[in-house]
């Protein structure tokens, strides 16, 4: 119980998600490494289909899918976090998440390598993020879950894929080829 | 919802339109003080929020609007006369009006705030305080009413009293009829004033005929019975005598209430309204109807032949004509016209999108599966669905001379408040647009509009030392041009000075001091943010944030703003906005196995990339079309910058415009037009310069749809 309020000091502000979530991931793989998000964040998951890609964005903005007649931009997970551009194979799947900015409810896609499980992970068994020794933005990092022997990662969705630093940052893509013609 | 929260929702936009209608008219009656009609189009306004805030219990709306709506009932019968005071005054008495609405739609049944009450008590003030100057034609129009009465009778104390004139025929002596009798059985109703006898029908002489009746009469009577009880006391005598009965003028304040307040659905004719109010009784009409019908000369009006027969006062019968009127426009315009929720048009647009969506999904399966006979049904499909697609944009499609006329009251206020003498003409208010982008214009405009009272209108002296009219100007107008609306917004004001703006520029860092500009971009700065020339700031403008927040505004909606200014001259601010902002006919082309598409209004000509031909200017970017040099954008390498490109075979140049600019766009392939319902991208996206949208193609694939204007912009700079 010790542990638990050490944990509760230090990530307070996740606190009541932790508790509203009862503790279910879902993981995923994403440049081999198994990450997990809670499961109330993930609206659907669906499997890869054409991705229109939008012109002057960064690599780890994939492009956009139709889904359902709407259209919603694909995060390329493993070039966001800092890897490779991933590869597409036939296990890649699009996991649909929501995030909200200013007000607005957006959804957006993340593709990942291969889902793998849903997972009970217990309160006790979730700790603070390291603050090194990670190849992942330490300020993406949730917590971490303890899963028998192993440690996975939890990311915090509305940091890896907040909209405005998203925004900002094709901004800066999309100045270098005006740079470059003039 | 229950019923009473429906009601008020209509209530509260009812009342919102009447109160624009009463601002408009009254900004009318500022040129034309006499129109009786506007006029009563602002009684009607305070009149009807009168009764339906009763309705909802905002008693104090009901208090406010009756003041009001009492002066302006002066003003209407002649009384009082209008003048620029009482219209600023009324205008003033709509804006607390609108205040009371929102104040009592929140608190409902809550005291009056302070600040209201007593703005409230000072407007009623102003209103009364300016009644004193004319209150004089108000009784005369009481004494009209007894002038059909014989002569050399007194009118002054008759007034109350009914007027009943019995002619009585030859023969009711033979009948058996006793005119005195009839007399004192009226007397058992109330109380003769007055009783004149006529003996003008008495023959002289031999010709008397002392079995024969020749007695008429005149009755002033005062009574509390209604019409009806009186004819029915002559009741035995209808055959043998004509009876006329006239209303007590002071009732007939009562009546025109009772005519005002007749439900509308009822009031289908006349002589049933004036029946009903109880002003004339079956009989009467009868007898007017019949002489309707048996007139020699072209058939009167049945409200004429009532007055002539002196059986109704004239006023009452204008008033259930005006009554009638009314009813009649009310009917046909709600024949005419549906309110519909706006969300419901909202819904049936996003179907027809899907609608065309899938449309073209089933051509593109009819063309693969090569059904000969399919393909017919589907063109024909194809072209009711373009159908239904125009009628359901047509729908929300609403005019923008409302929006317009609303900037008179903002021009006038304003101009009021600078000391500045300040015109305003509007012409293209005919010019129909999307009401999801009239509803989004309405702020920029007004900003833009501001700043030309405050900032481009001089004020009348420099205006004068300018050799000026003193009276300056300012013209907002609109029309269609190319699938887009241009609004334009022209003063005859300063002008911009360049020097300045330069300067300020220069200082704000915005752009560097020995950058080489053009007029129009130098004009175009004042966009930027933080940029303002006036020394002062004062409340309407000049803080250098609001011309940024209007270019952003505008060019949210897929349109652009651009400014032209002659020193000393005037500022001409054009708009350029999209009809709709769901769906457009578009052309799609490939660039580097991506598809885009392009607005086709904006498209003027494809023609085919004839390098070797054409004397192309690789490191200007630009291409000799026949004879005219035009700027070009290639687009595969312009969206893919660092990618090496293979010569190909075959390229085509899509020649677009916007505006006066030209440009020609490089592609690898055609594919022609392209039903396009436009969907957002996101705000991922929103920074990305040459992408308005994306939209969802027959096969499911997602296409980008491109920013022609930004991209026209990125080749000309360059």
């Amino acid at each position: 119980m010790n542990d638990l309020s050490i944990n509760k000091d230090q990530v307070r502000s996740h606190e009541t998600a932790v508790i509203e979530q009862q503790g279910q991931y879902l993981t995923f793989l994403v440049a081999d490494e198994a990450l997990g998000i809670a499961i109330n964040d993930v609206k659907e998951i669906i499997e890869i289909t054409s991705i229109t890609h939008v012109p002057m964005t960064p690599d780890y903005i994939r492009g956009v899918i139709n889904l359902r007649g709407n259209v919603v931009p694909v995060v390329d997970l493993s070039a966001r976090l800092g890897h490779q551009v991933s590869e597409l194979s036939k296990r890649s799947c699009i996991v649909l998440v929501e995030v909200s900015c200013n007000d607005e409810k957006q959804s957006l896609g993340m593709l990942v390598d291969q889902v793998k499980e849903i997972l009970d992970i217990p309160e006790d068994h979730i700790q603070p993020a390291p603050t090194f020794g990670t190849n992942i933005r330490v300020e993406f990092i949730q917590a971490m879950g303890r899963v028998e022997d192993e440690f996975i990662i939890l990311l915090e969705i509305s940091r890896v894929l907040s909209v405005s630093e998203l925004a900002e940052l094709s901004l800066m893509t999309a100045a270098e080829p005006a740079a470059v013609l003039a | 919802m229950n019923d009473l929260d429906a009601a008020l929702i209509t209530f509260t936009q009812e009342a919102q339109e009447l109160l624009d209608e009463m601002e408009s008219s009254l900004l009318v009656l500022e040129d034309t003080p006499d129109d009786a009609e506007v006029i009563n189009c602002v009684f009607r306004a305070m009149h009807t929020i009168k009764g339906s805030s009763g309705l909802f219990g905002f008693n104090h709306i009901v208090s406010f609007t009756h003041q009001a709506e009492t002066v302006l009932d002066q003003v209407r019968d002649g009384s009082r006369q209008i003048d620029a005071q009482l219209i600023s005054v009324l205008l003033d008495c709509r804006d607390h009006t609108a205040r009371l609405l929102a104040y009592s739609l929140e608190y409902p049944e809550q005291p009056l705030e302070e600040e209201l009450q007593r703005n409230g008590e000072l407007l009623s003030e102003c209103l009364t305080s300016a009644q004193s100057s004319a209150v004089k034609g108000q009784e005369k129009s009481d004494n009209i009413e007894l002038e059909s009465a014989p002569e050399g009778k007194s009118r002054a104390d008759l007034s109350g009293n009914w007027l009943i004139t019995l002619l009585f025929k030859k023969d009711a002596f033979r009948m058996g009829v006793d005119p005195l009798s009839f007399i004192r059985y009226l007397k058992t109703l109330g109380e003769i004033r007055a009783l004149l006898l006529f003996d003008k029908a008495v023959p002289q002489g031999d010709e008397f005929d002392p079995e024969s009746c020749y007695l008429h009469y005149k009755i002033a009577f005062s009574s509390e019975a209604d019409k009806q009880q009186i004819e029915d006391v002559f009741e035995f005598a209808a055959d043998d005598c004509e009876i006329k009965i006239l209303a007590p003028s002071a009732k007939s304040v009562e009546y025109l209430a009772l005519l005002e307040d007749l439900p509308e659905d009822e009031t289908a004719r006349l002589g049933e309204m004036l029946v009903k109010v109880g002003v004339l009784t079956v009989n009467d009409v009868a007898r007017a109807l019949h002489t309707q019908e048996h007139s020699q000369e072209e058939s009167k009006p049945i409200g004429e032949i009532l007055v002539e027969q002196n059986v109704i006062q004239s006023k009452i019968v204008e008033q259930a004509v005006k009554k009638q009127q009314q009813v009649k426009q009310k009917v046909s315009s709600e024949s005419n016209y549906i309110r519909v929720d706006s969300t419901k048009l909202g819904h049936l647009i996003n179907l027809v999108g899907e609608l065309v969506i899938s449309g073209a999904a089933m051509d593109l399966m009819i063309e693969k599966s090569g059904l000969d006979e399919a393909e017919e049904v589907s063109a024909t499909m194809s072209s009711l669905v373009s159908n239904i697609r125009d009628t359901a944009l047509e729908l929300r499609m609403v005019p923008i001379g409302e929006t317009f006329s609303r900037f008179r009251r903002v021009v006038r206020d304003v101009s009021k408040e600078l000391g500045k003498n300040i015109d305003l003409e509007i012409t293209g208010g005919e010019t129909e647009l999307d009401k999801t982008v009239v509803e989004k214009i309405n702020d920029p405009l007004t900003h833009l509009i501001r700043n030309s009272l405050d900032h481009g209108i001089e004020s009348p002296e420099q205006r004068l030392a300018a050799g000026k009219s003193e009276q300056g100007s300012i013209h907002l107008n609109a029309f269609h041009d190319s699938g887009h609306i241009v609004i334009q917004i022209v003063d005859d004001g300063a002008g911009l000075n360049k020097d300045k703006i330069l300067e300020k520029a220069v200082a704000k860092g915005i752009v560097s001091e020995d950058a080489n500009l053009s007029d129009q971009e130098i004009y175009n700065l004042i966009f930027a943010a933080g940029l303002s020339t006036k020394k002062q700031a004062n409340d309407l403008s000049g803080r250098g944030v609001g011309m940024d927040v209007v270019r952003r505004n505008i060019e949210g909606l897929r349109g652009s703003v651009n400014i032209d200014s002659i020193e000393q001259q005037g500022t001409k601010i054009t708009i350029q906005l999209p009809l709709t902002l769901a769906i457009i006919d578009g052309f799609m082309v490939g660039a580097d196995g991506e598809r885009y598409i392009i607005p086709l209004s904006m498209v003027e000509e494809c023609v085919e990339m004839n390098e070797k031909e054409w004397q192309l200017d690789a490191v200007q970017n630009y291409v000799n079309l026949r004879g005219s040099a035009m700027p070009y954008l290639k687009l595969s390498e312009y969206f893919n910058p660092g990618k090496q490109f293979n010569k190909r075979a075959r390229q085509s140049l899509v020649v677009v415009r916007v505006g006066k600019e030209r440009a020609g766009f490089v592609v690898d392939e055609l594919h022609g037009e392209q039903q396009t319902v436009i969907k957002p991208l996101g705000q991922i996206f929103e920074n990305i310069e040459g992408l308005s949208g994306a939209t969802v193609l027959g096969d499911g694939n997602v296409a980008l749809i491109l920013n022609v204007k930004s991209l026209i912009n990125k080749v000309t700079v360059v």
